[in-house]
């Protein structure tokens, strides 16, 4: 939890290093450089993220796009209230609810096919795609309040940044990550 | 296993996975630019047709010109109303609690469909207007009404065919926003309903 705190103080500290440059509108150059710097550190979370809510790769894709977009637009607005990171996944999981809205298939619906792991060595690579191909199926399959606390604690966000980023409280969230891993628990032992 | 490796196990294998999608800043610059495009097309659409019409009316100052002039720029006026009036208080920032950007989606959702039936009620309106001024202001008016519209000509043919063409997509429209706002109330339901 400490790690947690001392990374959001540094999130704070570096944002809001005076009342001043937190009022300024931000001019495009920062703002290219700020977005650049939240994608290249958070792609790949963000990637994930968009993989726990869509069907296929195309659909990814497009979310994680709709996603930049809305950070794009939110960016200026930013003031520092609260870390980047919890910023980027709030905006990021609202979108992702708008995709789901927007979705023709229903929001939980999955491709149930088996992923079979079949590597007897541990440390292939294609072994380590299979399990988590697998992991990223189950957690496709929680439902939809579940899923957002497991992805966002995947991500070592902490419960006061979860609480954050979906506006629940903190015990809230401890008691659907507990349930979260009970049910993905028993969906990985299946 | 214990609880806390089970995670830890669960957190390497989650982040193993580290797609990421090349060149967002240029696809988002690009849909930017998009954005930017079509909000000036609105504009310079509302300015040649409403401007056109001014300008026909100043050069030919006769009552039906100057009516047509009159009734474009009011056709102007009550869609930039609506359209001003049905989405204030829905540019918030996407940056919102679930709770919040749900409810900000429902009620676009809600906006979207109120302005399906205004788009349908308008389009019947200005097509009415504008047949009508058309027939009462060309030779035309020498073929009986019903002749003209339904045979009269290629042009208006046209008409009907961008007529059923445009209810079409509203209904589509209609359907896929109606699908969507119902889609919203089951999330916020299953979301919001447990905060």
């Amino acid at each position: 939890m400490q790690y947690y705190q001392n990374r959001n103080m540094t999130h704070v500290q570096e944002l809001g290093k005076s009342d001043e440059a937190s009022t300024r509108p931000l001019d495009r150059t920062t703002l290219e450089q700020r977005f650049d710097r939240l994608i290249a550190a958070n792609g790949p979370a963000l990637s994930r993220l968009a993989a726990s809510y869509t069907n296929t790769p195309g659909d990814r894709d497009d979310l994680v796009q709709d996603i930049a977009m809305a950070l794009w637009q939110a960016l200026p607005r930013f003031r520092g209230e609260c870390s980047e990171r919890t910023f980027l996944f709030r905006i990021a999981h609202n979108r992702a609810i708008a995709h789901l809205a927007r979705a023709r298939t229903a929001p939980l619906a999955t491709d149930e096919a088996d992923i079979h792991d079949t590597a007897p060595d541990p440390e292939t690579g294609l072994a380590r795609r299979q399990r988590m191909e697998r992991l990223r199926r189950a957690i496709h399959r929680l439902p939809l309040e579940y899923r957002q606390v497991i992805t966002l604690s995947l991500e070592d966000l902490g419960y006061g940044e979860i609480a954050e980023v979906l506006g629940i409280s903190e015990s809230n969230v401890g008691v659907r990550l507990t349930r979260a891993r009970q049910i993905l628990r028993e969906s990985l032992e299946e | 296993m214990n609880i806390d490796t089970e995670l830890e196990v669960w957190r390497e294998q989650w982040q193993s996975d580290t797609v990421i999608a090349p060149d967002l800043r240029q696809k988002v610059q690009r849909q930017s630019r998009f954005m930017k495009i079509a909000l000036i097309a609105d504009i310079f659409v509302t300015v040649t047709i409403g401007g056109g019409t001014a300008a026909w009316a100043i050069r030919s100052p006769e009552p039906e010109i100057i009516l047509l002039a009159v009734a474009t720029w009011i056709f102007i006026a009550v869609a930039w109303t609506f359209s001003l009036a049905v989405n204030r208080g829905k540019w918030a920032p996407s940056a919102q609690d679930t709770a919040a950007f749900i409810d900000l989606s429902v009620r676009r959702c809600q906006s979207r469909l109120a302005t399906v039936w205004f788009a349908a009620g308008m389009f019947v309106i200005q097509t009415v207007f504008v047949l009508s001024w058309v027939y009462l202001n060309s030779p035309a008016r020498r073929q009986p009404l019903l002749t003209w519209l339904f045979f009269g000509s290629i042009p208006i043919d046209l008409v009907w065919l961008s007529t059923l063409a445009f209810f079409g997509f509203l209904i589509w429209a209609r359907r896929k926003k109606r699908a969507e706002l119902t889609r919203l109330y089951e999330l916020r339901k299953k979301l919001c309903g447990q905060l």
